[in-house]
């Protein structure tokens, strides 16, 4: 290894880089003028840590690790249940690309390249650095001989409590391997590897290499890595990592192997013995040239069998196959194996079997094709009213029905998770936006092609043009911003600033205004009632109007403007987050209804449940073109309400002022007076249309795969549209047909996906247990990625999900009996499989920012501005550690309130969490930065008192790359 | 000649404003915003009405010492003394201040729209938001050629931002490049100008103004321009600048600037002739006068019913025709029907014409 490597290695050689490597190298734990300058660590690989740390000087504490669990944690990724594991937990990355699962089976996983030296190799699995820090600084003998001077350098010493950060029982692991719970005492046994009481660096310090030639050299395992890997080829390198070739070497340092070779009259140390070492090495015993990337460690490696590769390894070569013969590729046979296993140790060797073994062809057998469902959401009708376009969010397409034959006759694949689609006036094209790429597909409805996508904010989920076609307004659900896009240019032009969530939208009769609703509250004071926004866009300037405020509302959805012009309706749920939940017996705890939106800006509520039928979950509103029926889906349960127009206006109207504000917003009693008839769905009904001659509707029924056509004269379902799902219905599905069904609910009130929709956050904080009016009260957490993060619940008390979403959420949420085993099972299976979304401050793969950069030291900061040492447990990444960001324990920052029982909260991960505020147990830190500025006093939350603003702004931006 | 406003409309807490202390104006169309020491105002020059806000209508602090206008979105950005930075959009105010943001303090003396980022000039430094990103960078000694980091004014124009800061003259920061330059009085903190035109006249600048390509700046120890090759000071005993205490400034064209003074309005009307014409107001009378100079030399002194409703002069801002004054008691709109830029040989208000002051013969 270069010398120089050891210091900052830079992410490029510009000059901001080189003063930003100034600057940081100072920074980290600086200890004021005059003391030591501090660099940053980088890993250096295993490799390096053997020249000393091997052979019988050291206890041979190398081939300790070579020969454990650690050192094929990497290449454990490639498994079948690897890829189980993942798709269990939501994870749709492959393993050994997935951030969530290499922060366990890998080393410096979170690192940029430039953390990592050239003799560092992430393959190598759980490597010495993972438990000991990154090793650049002090893996010097003259540190590393000094501990007090080691540890001043980043050198850790790991306890038993550090192994749970990655060694506590993940449900996910559990399922698929069903194994035993993990004795940490026992595995720190297993892997112990002290230094020898009188210990003596090896004499040599690295290990052996056989005396040079001339001819083609071995060029070691690592190289024929870099291209043998991932599926497309088989896992090769995987395979031999897991393998006992990989340990061949290894195996040489264990006691068995000294006792073998004493009885076999082999005198002295095996590991140094060239009978033992002409076969449990790639080369040693025969004159051979090797590079500086080969090391007799790595056992029998790749090149035993297929020849010294320094010839032909280049890709050139290799593809080319008779070249690579003669370039000196190897053709293997059963002599290539016999040279060593015959007769070896007296065993037999059965060559077949041992084939099948180390088998590693390039091309594995494809794994069965996962399920997709359609989960049909929205639709739009061409302008000439002879095809509905439906968004398809979980097998990303567009289906194409046939109005008059009610047929699908195509379907256009857009990006991932579509939502919202709408057309240009012209019927020329179509607009979809994909919720899970962050963009906007444009189809060229004359051959239904995708010609051209285009990136909006975050997490898009409706869209409209205005009345000329000139404009596009598309919802940013994730970024709470409008993005208003040129159709001509299709440039986003600006972006408005909406409400929380923004979801969808409709345009006024005369095309002036557009309403926006927002499945998110605004953030409110702590114990105060949530309060949701409808926004007004002017749609000739582009901006936004006004801002309405839809008072003890959440999860406004759907919203239709009366062909009259004269007011909108839009979707609502009332959460009512002050009483404790358990408040729902007396039937009004979240109830659903409708806003009624002026044309003055006023508003008035009514709502759609009765006494003993409540309709849980309303998600979209759309209104005859004669302005006289409102159709509402349920997609809690299953139903469409048709409500008469005329007498819900004649209800609100002949009401005072006072009812208006006060009594219709809760009267339970009055949706009888106007909701004319309940149309059954199938599964889960989202998106609504009536076509422009008032005949027919159409409901996406989007977990059945389906759309219900209504007929409008006589109100009846009379027919139901196959959009061509699976028709198997698996676990996963089952479970999330449960996850939005509210039959589980008293009065059938609400579903999970009611506090949690999509799997997310409603941004409520909630009173749940009846121990007095607004005690305990806490954050709704999402559901994505939460798989492995148990304990549950913010005091930590629920062990499993099974416990989770069985009984407690009968005795303080549902109040009915809970599910069944088979129920629960489904639930949490697809619970569990809610994926997190990509991270948009860090796509995979990117580099950090720099300001990211500087917020990562702080983050992984042992010392104060000042110089002091910061206990461990007041670090940040202590308690949120890679790859979840939580140890999973309970801890007490210092956030407990007078409403509070405990002071002691679970460590919630840190995975997108710029995306769910507002924060901490009881959701009164509105942002990242009040969780610090506002709620840390003493320094209990990590010690951050001592940063200035700019090292605070670094540390946020740093968080929400997690 | 050049052209003297002559129609002066003033505005106070009678007329509905909510304080008389005006720290900041913005023209936008036919609105025009107020920041005051009591609160936000909006006037509507369509129906003479006054709207305003204090916290009461959740403004989210008393004092607007800053106010810029989005020309895209059309949200108002507000900078409050003491209570960092809000948007004004659609009737909503969203606060951001030091400890729920990453602005860097709460005490704003300047706001910016810039593309889609805001800046806010502070006294611990400079911030800038990026509304779309979301995210926040600080500008302090740290990372800018800030000697000080007393923010005083920010303004931006064609790529470029300036920022006016206490002790640390202009700083301009590059959009394109994300590289800042520094503007320092080459004779130090000194408050003499040994060379005239040698740079900025003093370090401790509050205003600038960007426009046409030239770098108006105002400091508490005379005024400047800068063309990007050749420094032109400005001093009260040789203009027509009634102090040297330039408490801001706004550039009309490379021409035209118009500098408020602890003394009184002032604006150079045509740079190349060195045209003056100062707007002051007698205590006693409260009628006002406008002089028109050139260089020190008096011109016209004319006398006006009403020009600024006080000489301590806080902002100014163009609004088309029309000039905005903000003073320590009250607002004012100087109306500009039959503006002409730089000089005219006839002019149609109520200075007289002076054949021998037209634009042609400016070099006499």
């Amino acid at each position: 290894m270069r010398e120089n490597k050891r210091t900052c290695r830079l992410p490029s050689g510009s000059l901001a880089a080189i003063l930003w490597s100034t600057t940081i190298c100072i920074t980290i734990g600086s200890a004021g003028a005059g003391e030591k300058e501090v660099k940053t660590p980088i890993y250096v690989g295993v490799t390096q840590c053997t020249k000393c740390h091997q052979g019988e000087e050291m206890d041979y504490q190398f081939c300790i690790w070579l020969t454990s669990k650690h050192a094929k944690a990497y290449s454990a990724l490639a498994k079948p249940e690897a890829k189980e594991i993942a798709r269990l937990s939501g994870i749709p990355q492959e393993p050994q690309q997935a951030a969530m699962c290499l922060g366990c089976h890998a080393t410096g996983s979170q690192a940029e390249e430039w953390e990592k030296d050239e003799t560092f190799h992430i393959e190598d699995g759980v490597q010495c650095e993972k438990c000991h820090g990154a090793g650049s600084e002090y893996m010097t003998e003259s540190v590393m001989t000094d501990r007090k001077a080691a540890r001043a350098a980043g050198l850790m010493m790991p306890t038993t409590a550090d192994c749970m950060n990655c060694h506590k029982v993940k449900g996910s692991h559990v399922a698929v391997l069903k194994s035993r719970k993990f004795d940490v005492d026992q595995a720190w046994d297993e892997i112990a590897h002290p230094n020898p009481s009188l210990w003596k660096h090896p004499k040599t310090k690295s290990l052996p290499k056989p005396k040079d030639s001339n001819g083609a050299k071995y060029i070691g395992s690592h190289a024929c890595g870099q291209c043998h890997k991932g599926p497309d080829m088989g896992y090769q390198y995987s395979k031999w990592l897991g393998g006992p070739h990989a340990r061949a070497y290894a195996v040489l340092g264990t006691d068995r192997a000294r006792e073998m070779a004493e009885a076999a009259g082999v005198r002295g140390n095996p590991l140094k013995n060239a009978a033992c070492l002409r076969c449990h090495t790639t080369v040693y015993t025969e004159p051979a040239g090797v590079t500086d990337t080969h090391a007799i460690s790595e056992g029998v490696s790749c090149e035993a069998c297929h020849g010294a590769g320094s010839e032909f390894a280049l890709e050139a070569v290799m593809r080319d196959h008779q070249g690579a013969v003669g370039a000196g590729l190897k053709e293997v046979n059963q002599a290539t194996c016999m040279k060593c296993h015959a007769d070896a140790h007296g065993k037999p060797f059965d060559y077949d079997k041992a084939c099948q073994q180390i088998a590693h062809p390039k091309k594995i057998a494809k794994p069965t094709a996962a399920i997709h469902y359609k989960t049909p959401l929205y639709m739009a009708l061409t302008p000439n009213g002879q095809q509905l376009y439906v968004t398809c969010e979980a097998s990303h397409v567009v289906a194409v029905i046939d109005v008059e034959s009610q047929r699908k006759i195509a379907e256009i694949q857009t990006g991932r998770q579509p939502t919202g689609v709408t057309f240009h006036p012209s019927g020329q094209w179509a607009y979809v936006t994909n919720r899970l790429d962050d963009s906007l597909s444009v189809i060229r409805v004359a051959d239904r092609k995708v010609i051209k996508t285009i990136r909006v904010g975050d997490e898009p989920h409706d869209v409209l043009t205005d009345k000329s076609g000139k404009t596009l307004f598309v919802l940013n659900a994730s970024t709470d911003s409008i993005s208003v896009i040129d159709t001509g240019t299709l440039d986003e032009i600006k972006r408005l600033e909406a409400s929380r969530s923004p979801w969808a939208l409709d345009l006024s009769p005369d095309g002036k205004r557009i309403l926006v609703t927002h499945a998110l509250p605004r953030l409110g004071k702590f114990r105060t009632a949530p309060v949701s926004e409808i926004t007004v866009i002017d749609v000739e300037r582009a901006v936004v109007e006004d801002r309405l405020v839809v008072p003890q509302t959440n999860l406004l959805m759907g919203v239709a403007w009366h062909p009259s012009g004269q007011f909108a309706l839009a979707t609502e749920n009332r959460t009512k987050t002050l009483v404790p939940m358990t408040r729902l017996l007396q039937g009004w705890t979240i109830s659903n209804g409708l806003a009624i939106i002026w044309q003055d800006g006023r508003v008035d509520q009514v709502l759609l449940d009765e006494p003993n039928l409540c309709f849980p979950d309303p998600t979209d509103v759309k209104i005859t073109p004669d302005g006289r029926l409102a159709l509402v889906t349920s997609s809690g349960s299953n139903r469409i309400a048709v409500i008469d127009i005329e007498r819900l206006i004649d209800v609100v109207e002949q009401a005072t002022d006072d009812e208006r504000e006060h009594v219709l917003p809760n009267h339970r009693g009055k949706p009888t007076e106007f909701v004319v008839k309940h149309i059954p769905t199938k599964d889960s009904p989202r998106g609504l249309l009536i076509t422009p001659d008032g005949t027919t509707a159409f409901a996406a029924n989007s977990l059945d795969d389906s759309l219900t056509v209504i007929d409008l004269k006589t109100l009846e379902a009379v027919n139901r549209i196959d959009l061509g799902g699976p028709k198997e219905i698996t676990k996963t599905r089952y479970g999330e047909r449960l996850f939005h069904s509210a039959n589980i609910t008293f009065h059938r009130q609400f579903s999970c996906h009611t506090c949690h929709p999509d799997g997310h956050v409603n941004g409520l904080t909630f009173d749940i247990e009846p121990d007095g009016i607004g005690s305990n009260p806490v954050d709704n957490r999402t559901l994505r990625g939460i798989l492995d993060t148990a304990p549950f619940k913010w005091e930590g008390t629920n062990p499993s999900l099974q416990r989770q979403c069985g009984p407690r959420l009968a005795v303080f949420f549902t109040r009915i009996q809970p599910f069944t085993p088979t129920e629960l099972s489904a639930l949490d299976t697809y619970i569990c499989t809610i994926p997190r979304p990509p991270n948009r401050y860090r796509p995979l793969g990117a580099e950090l920012t720099e300001a990211q950069r500087r917020g990562k030291v702080v983050f992984l900061r042992t010392r104060t501005n000042d110089g002091r040492l910061i206990p461990k447990e007041r670090r940040c990444v202590n308690c949120h550690f890679p790859p979840l960001y939580t140890n999973r324990t309970r801890q007490n920052v210092g956030t407990k309130m007078w409403l509070d029982r405990e002071s002691r909260f679970d460590v919630p991960h840190l995975n997108n969490i710029y995306d769910s505020a507002p924060y901490l147990h009881n959701g009164t830190a509105d942002t990242l930065e009040e969780i610090w500025t506002r709620y840390n006093p003493n320094d209990q939350h990590g010690v951050t008192n001592d940063m200035t603003k700019d090292q605070l702004n670094d540390l946020i931006e740093y968080i929400k790359t997690l | 000649m050049p052209f003297v406003y002559t129609e002066w409309q003033h505005f106070t807490t009678k007329d509905g404003l909510p304080n008389d202390h005006i720290f900041a104006v913005k023209a936008d169309g036919p609105r025009v915003w107020i920041g005051t020491e009591g609160g936000l105002a909006c006037y509507d020059k369509r129906t003479g009405k006054f709207r305003t806000w204090t916290e009461k209508d959740g403004l989210p602090w008393r004092v607007v010492s800053a106010l810029d206008v989005d020309p895209k979105t059309g949200d108002l950005w507000l900078g409050m003394f003491g209570g960092g930075l809000a948007r004004f959009s659609g009737g909503r105010f969203d606060h951001f201040h030091q400890l729920n943001s990453g602005l860097v303090n709460d005490v704003v003396y300047g706001v910016a729209v810039e593309n889609d980022n805001v800046w806010a000039a502070t006294t611990a430094g400079a911030s800038r938001y990026n509304t779309v990103k979301r995210k926040w960078t600080i500008y302090t000694e740290k990372n800018a050629p800030m000697e000080e980091i007393w923010n005083y004014g920010v303004s931006y124009n064609d790529g470029k931002v300036y920022l006016g800061v206490w002790g640390s003259g202009v700083l301009e920061f590059d959009v394109a490049t994300e590289r800042w330059k520094d503007y320092l009085d080459p004779d130090g903190e000194m408050e003499i100008d040994l060379y005239r035109d040698d740079g900025i006249v003093h370090v401790i600048t509050t205003g600038t103004s960007y426009i046409d390509r030239v770098l108006w700046v105002s400091t508490y120890f005379g005024m400047c321009r800068y063309d990007g090759r050749h420094w032109r000071g400005y001093y009260a005993k040789e203009t027509g600048l009634p102090s040297d205490f330039g408490n801001a400034v706004k550039g009309r064209s490379a021409d035209e600037a118009w500098y408020a003074t602890d003394r009184g309005l002032a604006a150079v009307m045509d740079f190349k002739t060195d045209t003056w014409v100062t707007y002051t107001m007698d205590p006693k009378t409260h009628k006002g006068k406008a002089v028109v100079q050139r260089g020190s030399t008096v011109l016209k002194t004319i006398a006006l019913e009403k020009t600024i409703p006080h000489n301590y002069v806080l902002w100014t801002e163009v609004d088309g025709s029309d000039i905005w004054v903000g003073t320590s008691k009250g607002l004012a709109w100087a109306k500009g029907s039959g503006y002409y830029p730089r000089l005219k040989a006839v002019v149609d208000n109520r200075a007289k014409p002076d054949a021998s002051l037209t634009t042609g013969d400016a070099s006499k």
